[in-house]
């Protein structure tokens, strides 16, 4: 018996490609379980992701599980032999050293990311309840689990964050805490707002109030966000009510001047203000951030922190796949005992 | 110990456990002392600079050991620990405590009130100064862009600081307004220099004003900050200086 990985991912496939043969996260249970009956095929864990579409399997014959495996995911038309080449197949040590790096996040399109911790523990979930495991592939997820948190724990793969927007978000935590009770104003109606602002939402900040030069723009994209569009002449008066500022126009001169801060502060009653300047060129005056209850960060200056933390990351690879390494050799040893008994 | 294991954790970027387990032993260390001084004297041991000393190191400690763990600001400790390592080593030099010390033929209470809740304001308004000072370097860093430190990364968010330092302000006014109180029912032989009580009143008129104005104008948290530690600062000198 032997144990094989075949899949594609954001690097051997495009997305076109990887949105052929994605399985819906809800069959994926099903899909396992499908699978098991086709030929040379004893176990089976389907993973698909936005990312990625693999199937782990314990084969009786690695060709003829191949073939059944490709076959199955073309579904009703035949295997396209162009497709083959955005495939991979790992075998044996090469898979549990595959699933491991997966969990881990050492695979991943942003390195270190957790949510692929989840999302393999939901397949394989899936694939237990659907009876389409048995003890090997059991055992090789339990330990690529272990696997996983050993590496999260002993590791800093997973520390800092690695976008401009998350850097954003962590910083309005260390300086308000929990999002829950901060206002957000977003200025201009651009991509790079549009994300920022979402993380804010996704950390639970309670309101997002959007101003555009134009009205429209900012009523479709507080429509996005579930936030309010307010008109461009009226966003001073919204100022004196936020907690965090998200600007991003394509205007030439500063649009936050330290006079619009100066005229809200006793209205704030002094609460500390963070502002992300995300335009070029800037759209926060430097001056507004000598003002003592403001904090103003700027593109660069969130670009090198979610650079430097990527680096980190970068840096502690080598720890990880050492960590890998030494567990795979385990499994490996394990399973050999347990054929030989 | 306490300070020293918590700077090295906050070094190497992870949570110290034995802050709090060694604040721990020393509030019982700093209790035995002050049980056998009030003994001795038969009184509140607020007799000398270096009761005083363990007294006011004492209600720090109190105070840290309650608000440090409710309002997940353990780092407070790693900041006030050498606060109070500083306080019992001064107490601890020989002549500072007296040896032998003259035991009190009566006891007033409205004094050993007076005394005891004024030291015991001193606590808490001595957490809320080392609240001030986490605040005024969480701020810089947060001011200059420096992101990269161990210590940025632990030290709770400037909400959570500022939220602790009001709140510790307002708990030791409170108690100090206790111990003005009594301090205006004492005896006039017991109250010994009038000056003594006119200056508790002045630091309590202070921080009262502070609290009054934070609440009701508003002001900047970093002026609060700098507010407290000053105010901390000036007060306890004076009444050294008496």
């Amino acid at each position: 018996m032997d144990l094989l990985c075949l899949g594609l991912n954001h690097q051997t496939a495009p997305v076109d490609v990887r949105e052929r043969f994605a399985v819906s996260a809800d069959l994926l249970g099903e899909a396992s379980k499908d699978l098991t009956e086709k030929p040379g095929i004893e176990e089976v864990v389907v993973l698909s992701t936005c990312n990625r579409m693999e199937v782990y399997a314990l084969t009786s014959e690695i060709s003829v599980a191949e073939q059944s495996i490709k076959q199955y995911l073309a579904g009703d038309r035949p295997f396209d032999e162009r497709d083959a080449n955005h495939f991979y197949k790992k075998v044996d040590n090469d898979t549990a050293r595959h699933l491991c790096r997966v969990v881990s996040g050492l695979d991943s399109m942003v390195l270190g990311e957790t949510e692929i911790f989840g999302q393999v523990k939901q397949a394989y979930t899936q694939a237990l309840e659907a009876a389409a495991t048995g003890g090997t592939l059991n055992k090789l997820f339990q330990k690529s689990f272990s696997v996983g948190k050993k590496v999260r724990t002993q590791t800093s793969i997973q520390g800092g964050q690695t976008s401009v927007g998350s850097v954003a978000v962590d910083l309005a935590e260390k300086i308000f805490g929990h999002l829950k009770y901060s206002e957000v104003l977003v200025i201009g109606a651009g991509e790079m707002s549009y994300i920022t602002a979402q993380r804010m939402m996704e950390r639970g900040a309670k309101k997002i109030y959007v101003v555009n030069r134009s009205l429209e723009n900012a009523q479709k994209l507080a429509e996005k966000m579930g936030g309010e569009a307010v008109s461009f002449d009226d966003w001073e008066r919204v100022l004196a009510k936020v907690d965090v500022v998200v600007s991003s126009t394509g205007a030439t001169e500063p649009v936050v001047r330290p006079e619009h801060v100066e005229s809200v502060r006793g209205k704030r009653k002094y609460r500390p203000l963070f502002m992300i300047d995300i335009a070029m060129p800037r759209d926060i005056d430097p001056d507004v951030g000598k003002i003592e209850e403001v904090y103003v960060y700027d593109l660069d200056t969130l670009k090198l922190q979610a650079d430097e933390n990527r680096a980190k990351r970068h840096e502690q690879v080598q720890a990880c796949e050492k960590i890998i390494e030494n567990e795979v050799q385990k499994f490996s040893n394990q399973q050999r005992n347990e054929h030989t008994q | 110990m306490a300070g020293y294991l918590g700077m090295r954790a906050v070094h190497h970027g992870h949570r110290s456990r034995w802050t709090v387990v060694w604040m721990l032993f020393s509030f019982a260390a700093q209790c035995a002392v002050l049980g056998i001084r009030g003994d001795l004297r038969g009184q509140c041991p607020l007799g000398d600079i270096g009761e005083i000393l363990v007294f006011l190191a004492w209600s720090i400690t109190i105070f840290y050991l309650l608000i440090g763990s409710t309002y997940r600001l353990s780092l407070l400790g790693v900041f006030s620990a050498p606060v109070v390592s500083v306080m019992l080593l001064i107490a601890a030099i020989p002549g500072v405590m007296e040896n032998s010390p003259e035991r009190a033929m009566t006891v007033e209470p409205w004094h050993e009130m007076h005394a005891a809740l004024s030291v015991l304001s001193y606590g808490a308004l001595g957490l809320s100064a080392i609240a001030g000072v986490m605040f005024m370097v969480l701020n810089k860093m947060l001011k200059h862009h420096e992101m990269k430190s161990g210590l940025f990364l632990k030290l709770p968010p400037l909400s959570s600081i500022t939220a602790s330092m009001v709140r510790l302000t307002g708990v030791g006014t409170l108690v100090l307004s206790g111990g003005v109180f009594c301090g205006l029912l004492m005896p006039r032989e017991a109250s010994g220099s009038m000056v003594h009580l006119w200056a508790a009143v002045t630091v309590w008129i202070s921080y009262t004003a502070l609290l009054t104005i934070w609440q009701v104008r508003g002001m900047t948290p970093s002026r609060m900050a700098l507010s407290v530690v000053s105010l901390f600062i000036v007060s306890l000198a004076v009444f050294a200086a008496l």
